[in-house]
């Protein structure tokens, strides 16, 4: 599989402080790779050093085929060194972007689209298409000095893909956004997808990148914490998961029953209902309802808690934090 | 489906460089600073015309494009077209998505560099039309026109000075406030230097070599060429400050002097009455081609500072 974003022991220092600790990123074509981790977790500094922003303190980025900074052993040279040309194939929206408050919505997208050389054809067709996708028209040629927050949000998703970019990254699209806003852009990102963009989002929202996410990384004090397609991902969680049973009349036979399975770690009655801890991660639900059934019991209801990845998520941050206070 | 990177054909500099230029007029063009600085510019020249006329001076000079509204408004006009043109763009945060398209910073920063070179020359020219026009309208035909041009250019050479400077301290700093009272104290600070060092020391010499007015001194008009007319010579005219702030008049005066000489002198602000000291005489040629390569070196040297700081920096904003 081609990789559009791949990092080597990617490091950024400020001061005494590593943002970025020996990253390696490896983000596949085709994919809405999302990019979650706390505030603080080194998110926006990553993205800044794929974009050309930041330069890394050590390792090696490699954005769509172009290696993009050296570390510090380029020394001097490295001052001179930009790569804007691997910039063509990428649509970049930052966190809580700020565009120009003098330019009109339209001149903006206009100008930024001859700086990716576009024909005037080109700009012609595009520019009319981003603004109606994103909700703008009418207002294309008011100030953005004039523009909302979730407005100026909007403008920065349509320049991001004014190039009919390979690559778009989106960092923390839904910030500032109200819930009709954030909602249109999940999908706004999942139609981006579907015309063959790979799409690298950050954000701090759990359910963001569940729903619109197929791969993930995770990331804490900038180091990936996990790295993988969301479903193997959310697959790591470790620990008892649950199964909620409710009977038409608790018995102690059913009690013991549950208790002598052999994935059963504990159980914990209230009134009609049981709270099983199970040591498996499969789906067990058959055996226990077997069981249940066989002590004499009348399942009314019954589900299993499957891990998600706000359990991973909590997990595996939670993990990092004690490993670093120890 | 897109196009890949590697199908994607590599559009060429120029276009993208004008595309940041067209960024950098809008802008200018629509500050509210540097609008009300080209209305008080005009409303200067405005006085200058008709303040004479007023007081009904009835003198025709013979080249009333050489407005007096100062070096002030010039070093203005420098200081609100580039003082936030690199530091603004901190400031606000639109570097981000400037710097993430496909343009290098070299080119960004040599198309700012030209959208001010632009916007000043623009300026200058309709206040030199404006100036030119308005000295014909208030003392009748005027002598030696052909000359405005050679002094426009003298004077965006002088504004360029000013306009590495504040660039420089910008692209350092990245506070447009910084790059403001930067360029103001400097600008303040060789104003006040040349008084003082004009005054008390013998070494006027050496504020040739530092931006600002320089020395001053007396174009010696008897050593004039003959050939030129003589009459209508204006006081003003006489008086000669020799740093790079004086570009213009100085290529004026050598065009119409070519072989005229200038006494620098000081004047002794501690004898009574005080008096003027002359310091060395030295042709007005040499102290307008002088002060132009001085120009120029401070432009280099600012500007690469200006561009090294802007290439270098990191955007943690």
């Amino acid at each position: 599989m081609e990789l559009v974003i791949e990092t080597n022991n990617l490091t950024k220092r400020y001061g005494a402080l590593t943002a970025v600790n020996k990253l390696n990123l490896k983000v596949q074509r085709g994919s809405i790779h999302g990019f979650l981790g706390p505030n603080g977790a080194g998110k926006t500094t990553t993205i800044k050093i794929i974009v050309g922003l930041l330069r890394p303190d050590e390792g090696t980025v490699k954005v769509l085929g172009h290696e993009l900074h050296g570390g510090k052993n380029e020394g001097f040279l490295q001052t001179f060194r930009e790569q804007a040309d691997s910039r063509l194939g990428i649509g970049y929206m930052p966190e809580l972007p700020k565009f120009p408050k003098h330019l009109k919505g339209s001149e903006l997208l206009d100008i930024y689209g001859r700086m990716y050389g576009m024909t005037e054809q080109q700009r012609k067709e595009q520019i009319p298409k981003l603004i109606e996708m994103v909700g703008l028209t009418g207002r294309e040629n008011d100030l953005i000095g004039k523009y909302s927050k979730g407005m100026q949000q909007r403008i920065g998703i349509a320049q991001a893909l004014l190039n009919s970019p390979e690559l778009v990254i989106l960092d923390e699209p839904s910030l500032g956004l109200d819930p009709v806003g954030m909602v249109e852009v999940r999908e706004l990102v999942k139609n981006i997808a579907r015309e063959g963009i790979t799409v690298f989002v950050s954000s701090h929202l759990l359910f963001e990148v569940e729903q619109i996410c197929t791969d993930v990384t995770i990331i804490n004090r900038g180091t990936a914490l996990a790295s993988d397609t969301l479903q193997n991902v959310s697959g790591l969680l470790t620990g008892p998961a649950m199964i909620h049973v409710e009977v038409a009349q608790m018995s102690q036979n059913i009690i013991n029953a549950v208790k002598s399975l052999p994935f059963v770690s504990n159980v914990t009655q209230t009134g009609n209902s049981l709270i099983i801890q199970v040591t498996t991660h499969e789906d067990v639900r058959t055996q226990v309802s077997k069981e249940i059934t066989r002590a004499g019991g009348i399942i009314v209801d019954m589900s299993q808690k499957t891990s998600n990845l706000e359990d991973v998520f909590i997990q595996l941050v939670s993990k990092d934090q004690e490993g670093k206070t120890q | 489906m897109t196009a890949t990177n590697r199908e994607r054909p590599r559009p060429s500099w120029l276009p993208r460089f004008w595309a940041v230029v067209r960024y950098e007029m809008l802008w200018n063009i629509r500050k509210k600073k540097f609008i009300g600085i080209v209305i008080a510019a005009f409303a200067l020249v405005t006085v200058d015309l008709a303040l004479p006329a007023f007081f009904n001076v009835s003198e025709n000079p013979d080249f009333a494009a050489t407005f007096s509204v100062g070096n002030l408004v010039f070093f203005l006009i420098a200081l609100v077209t580039v003082m936030n043109s690199i530091s603004g763009e901190f400031e606000s945060g639109t570097i981000v998505p400037l710097l993430t398209k496909p343009v290098s910073r070299t080119t960004v920063f040599l198309a700012k560099l030209f959208a001010a070179f632009v916007i000043i020359i623009v300026t200058y020219t309709v206040l030199f039309i404006y100036s030119t026009v308005g000295g014909i309208v208030v003392y009748g035909p005027q002598d030696n026109l052909q000359l405005v041009p050679l002094a426009l250019i003298g004077n965006v050479i002088s504004t360029f000075v000013w306009v590495a400077i504040i660039l420089a301290i910008g692209s350092i700093s990245k506070s447009s406030l910084f790059a403001a009272l930067g360029g103001l104290v400097l600008f303040i600070a060789f104003v006040f230097a040349g008084s003082i060092i004009a005054s008390v020391s013998n070494e006027a010499g050496a504020l040739n070599y530092v931006p600002g007015g320089g020395a001053t001194g007396a174009l010696n008009v008897a050593q004039r060429s003959q050939n030129i007319t003589i009459q209508n010579i204006t006081v003003s005219m006489n008086s000669i400050s020799t740093g790079t702030d004086n570009i213009g008049t100085n290529l004026v005066n050598y065009a119409r002097y070519p072989s005229a000489t200038v006494n620098i002198t000081r004047t002794d602000v501690f004898s009574t009455p005080p008096k003027v000291i002359q310091l060395y005489t030295e042709s007005i040629g040499l102290i307008a081609l002088r002060s132009i390569a001085v120009a120029f070196a401070y432009i280099l040297v600012f500007l690469f500072i200006a561009w090294f700081a802007f290439k270098r920096a990191q955007i943690l904003e």
